[in-house]
C-alpha cells in the first residue's frame, strides 16, 4: 500500500518529469505522484555577487520568463535600495511585461496546450500536436500567431534588450526613454494584439465552448480541486500583472487577506515532503493539512485562473466583458475548474493587449525623466509580480555593498505546486479504472498539469527538445506495470 | 553562403553549457566560414534562428543515460523520434521541422546535429564535469569536420 513505498527524491536528478501510479489491489488508484527536475544551487550561485547584476543573471537562468525574472528582479532593487521608479519608467517597464505576456499566453495557447483543447483531450495521438492545431484552426492563424510573436518580441528588443537577455531594468528606473518613433510601433503592435486577443476568443468559443463534450470535461469532477487563489490587484481589486497588493481569496471566493510583496514571509510557509525536493508552499495562517483541498488547507493556487479568482475584474473594457462572460458560463466565483485556465490565459492575453495599448498611447511614456538615483543603504529587497506561469517572489539580502549575502525565489510553479500534486492525482484517479491504462488515459491524466502551463526551464533544452515526461505505473507491491516516456 | 552553427543550452548550468562553449571554440577555429548563434532557448522559440539557412549543425547537450557521459551521437532531425504527444512546454525538434515545413518557411536542407551525452545539466553555476571538459574538443573538431565537408562537395560541385 501507499503507505510502505518510498520513493527516492533521488530520481529526480533524472532530468524527466515524472509521474508515478500507484495502483492498489483492485486496479485502481491508490495515489499519484508528480515530480519536476529541479535546478540547483541558486542561493549559493547568488550569494557574493552584486545584488545590481540578479535583474541579467536571472532571467539567463530561466530562459522560459525572462522577461518575468528580469521584472522581479528590477522590483526587488527598487525596494532594495527604497528608490521610487519615476511615472515613465514604470510605465515602460509594464508595457513591455504586458508585450511579453501577450506573446507567451499566445505561444501557450495555440502551440503547447492547444492540443489538447483544440483538438480535444480525447483525441487521438497523432493528432495531439501543433500540426492538428493548424489543421484545424488554419494554417494563416498559425502565421499569424507567429507572426504577432515576432512583431512583439522585436518591440521588446527595440526597448529592452534582447527578450532572452533583458538588460533595461535599474533600480529606481530604466536605461533608455521611450523614443516617438517606438511609441508609434507600440500603437500599431497593440492594436495587432487586440484583435488577435478577440479572434482568440471567439475560437475559442467555437472550437471549446459549443462543444458540449469538452465543456463537460472542464467542468467535470475529474478536474476540480476547491483551493484558495492568490494574485497581484490594483487599488480597485482589478487584476495587474506589475504591480499592487497580493490578495487571496478563500475557496468561497471571499477575501481572505491582502498584502504587500514585503510581508510575504507572514503568509508565505513552505512545506517538504520526503518524496520531492520542491517546497509547497502554503498559507501560514491556513496552516499545511496534507495534499487536501478546502478552507482547512492551505494550499493555494496563482496562475491565469487564480489571478481572475483572485480579482474583482479586469481593468480594460473587452477584457472585462470576457470575464463577466467567464463567470457567467461556468456558475460564478470562484471557478475551481482547473482546465478553465486555457479560457482564463485567453481573457488575460485580451487584457494585456489592450493594457499595451493604453500604456502606449499614454503621453507620459516618453518621458525622458526614467531614473530616480539610488541613495539608500541596501540591506533587504522583495520583489513581486506575476509571471504568465503565477506570481514570482524575488528576495535578496546584501551587505552594505549591496553584495547578496541571502537569496531567495519562489516561481510560478513551485507556488502551484502542491495543487498541480493534487490534479494530477485526482485526475489519475478519475480516468484509471480496473487496472485498465493506455496511451489516450495517460494523457487525461498529464491534461490535467498542462492546464498550468508549468514552467520546466531547467534541462530542457537537452535533445531531443522537449521535457522528457516518464509516466509509471506500479501495482500496490510496487511492480512496474507499465512504462509511457515522452520525448527523452 | 555561411552555414549555420547553433549552440544550444545555458553556459551558466554546469554541463548543460556545453553546445555553447562548443560553438564559441567553432567560432574562434572557422572565423567567417560559418555563421555562429549561441541560444538558451528550445523548442518552437528556436524557430525563427534557423530561417534563411541552406545549411545547418546544431550543438547540444543530451541526457537520457543510453550512452556514457562524454559520448557525442551525430544525428539528422529524420533520426529524432517523431514527438506526437503534446508537451508540458516544449516541442521537440522533429515538430519544429515539420512546423517550419507546414509553414513554408526558408528552412536548411541539410540539418546535423551533434549532441553529447552529459553528467550534470542542473547545478547553476556548476563548471563543466570532467569527462565532459575532455570530450570538447572532440565535438569542436566533429562540427568543423561537417562544414569542412560542406565546403568540399561544394567546391567538387563548382569543378567540371
Amino acid at each position: 500500500m501507499s503507505e510502505h513505498i518510498v520513493i527516492d527524491p533521488i530520481t529526480r536528478l533524472e532530468g524527466h518529469g515524472k509521474i508515478d501510479i500507484l495502483l492498489d489491489d483492485q486496479g485502481n488508484v491508490d495515489h499519484a505522484y508528480f515530480q519536476v527536475p529541479e535546478l540547483r544551487g541558486f542561493e549559493k550561485f547568488a550569494e557574493g555577487r552584486p545584488a545590481e547584476d540578479m535583474p541579467q543573471i536571472t532571467p539567463r537562468i530561466c530562459g522560459v520568463c525572462p522577461t518575468a525574472h528580469h521584472m522581479a528582479s528590477t522590483k526587488a532593487l527598487d525596494d532594495l535600495y527604497q528608490v521610487e521608479p519615476p511615472v515613465a519608467a514604470r510605465k515602460v517597464r509594464e508595457l513591455v511585461n504586458s508585450t511579453f505576456y501577450v506573446e507567451d499566453h499566445a505561444l501557450h495557447f495555440y502551440f503547447l496546450g492547444g492540443p489538447d483543447f483544440v483538438m480535444g483531450p480525447t483525441a487521438p495521438k497523432a493528432e495531439r500536436n501543433i500540426l492538428g492545431v493548424l489543421g484545424k484552426v488554419g494554417l494563416e492563424t498559425g502565421k499569424e500567431v507567429i507572426g504577432l510573436r515576432k512583431e512583439l518580441r522585436d518591440l521588446m528588443t527595440m526597448t529592452a534588450g534582447k527578450v532572452i537577455h533583458p538588460v533595461f531594468g535599474l533600480p529606481g528606473g530604466i536605461s533608455k526613454p521611450l523614443t516617438d518613433e517606438i511609441q508609434q510601433k507600440f500603437i500599431a503592435g497593440a492594436e495587432h494584439a487586440v484583435k488577435f486577443g478577440e479572434f482568440s476568443l471567439n475560437l475559442f468559443n467555437d472550437i471549446v465552448l459549443k462543444n458540449q463534450e469538452y465543456v463537460d470535461t472542464i467542468i467535470s469532477d475529474t478536474y476540480t480541486n476547491r483551493t484558495y487563489y492568490m494574485g497581484l490587484v490594483d487599488d480597485r481589486n482589478h487584476v495587474n500583472f506589475y504591480d499592487g497588493l497580493l490578495r487571496v481569496v478563500d475557496p468561497d471566493g471571499k477575501e481572505f487577506s491582502k498584502f504587500p510583496a514585503r510581508d510575504y514571509i507572514e503568509h508565505v510557509g513552505e512545506h517538504v515532503e520526503p518524496w520531492s525536493y520542491i517546497k509547497f508552499p502554503f498559507l501560514k495562517s491556513v496552516g499545511w493539512n496534507g495534499f487536501t483541498e478546502g478552507t482547512e488547507s492551505g494550499i493555494y493556487c496563482v496562475a491565469p485562473l487564480a489571478r481572475l479568482n483572485a480579482a474583482e475584474g479586469m481593468a480594460t473594457p473587452k477584457a472585462q466583458e470576457a470575464y463577466e462572460l467567464f463567470y457567467s458560463t461556468l456558475g460564478g466565483k470562484p471557478v475551481h475548474h482547473t482546465l478553465a485556465n486555457h479560457w482564463a490565459r485567453l481573457i488575460e492575453l485580451l487584457y494585456a493587449a489592450e493594457r499595451m495599448m493604453e500604456l502606449a498611447a499614454d503621453p507620459d511614456i516618453i518621458s525622458p525623466d526614467i531614473r530616480t538615483i539610488p541613495t539608500a543603504v541596501p540591506q533587504e529587497g522583495i520583489g513581486v509580480v506575476e509571471a504568465p506561469r503565477g506570481t514570482l517572489f524575488h528576495h535578496y539580502q546584501t551587505d552594505e555593498r549591496g553584495v547578496i549575502t541571502k537569496a531567495n525565489l519562489i516561481v510560478a510553479t513551485q507556488n502551484n505546486a502542491a495543487r498541480i500534486a493534487m490534479s494530477v492525482d485526482k485526475a489519475a484517479r478519475g480516468v484509471i479504472k480496473d487496472g485498465k491504462v493506455d496511451d489516450g488515459i495517460l494523457n487525461l491524466v498529464e491534461v490535467a498539469f498542462r492546464a498550468y502551463d508549468p514552467c520546466h526551464g531547467c534541462a530542457t533544452h537537452a535533445l531531443p527538445g522537449q521535457m522528457p515526461l516518464i509516466v509509471r505505473v506500479y501495482d500496490q507491491e510496487h511492480n512496474l506495470l507499465q512504462e509511457v516516456r515522452r520525448g527523452g | 553562403m555561411q552555414p549555420l552553427v547553433l549552440g544550444l543550452g545555458n553556459d551558466l548550468i554546469a554541463d548543460d553549457a556545453v553546445g555553447v562553449l562548443a560553438a564559441r571554440e567553432v567560432k574562434q577555429r572557422l572565423g567567417r566560414r560559418a555563421h555562429v548563434v549561441e541560444s538558451s532557448l528550445s523548442g518552437l522559440a528556436l524557430l525563427d534562428l534557423m530561417v534563411g539557412y541552406h545549411q545547418a549543425v546544431i550543438i547540444d547537450a543530451m541526457y537520457n543515460g543510453r550512452h556514457p557521459p562524454g559520448s557525442i551521437v551525430r544525428l539528422t532531425p529524420a533520426d529524432l523520434s517523431k514527438v506526437v504527444a503534446p508537451t508540458p512546454h516544449f516541442a521537440g525538434l522533429p515538430e519544429l521541422f515539420s512546423l517550419a515545413k507546414h509553414l513554408e518557411l526558408d528552412y536548411p536542407e541539410e540539418t546535423v546535429i551533434f549532441a553529447m551525452e552529459v553528467e550534470d545539466p542542473l547545478t547553476i553555476g556548476g563548471s563543466l564535469s570532467l569527462t565532459v571538459r575532455q570530450a570538447l574538443p572532440a565535438l569542436v573538431n566533429q562540427v568543423t569536420g561537417q562544414i569542412a565537408s560542406w565546403e568540399n562537395e561544394y567546391e567538387r560541385s563548382l569543378s567540371p
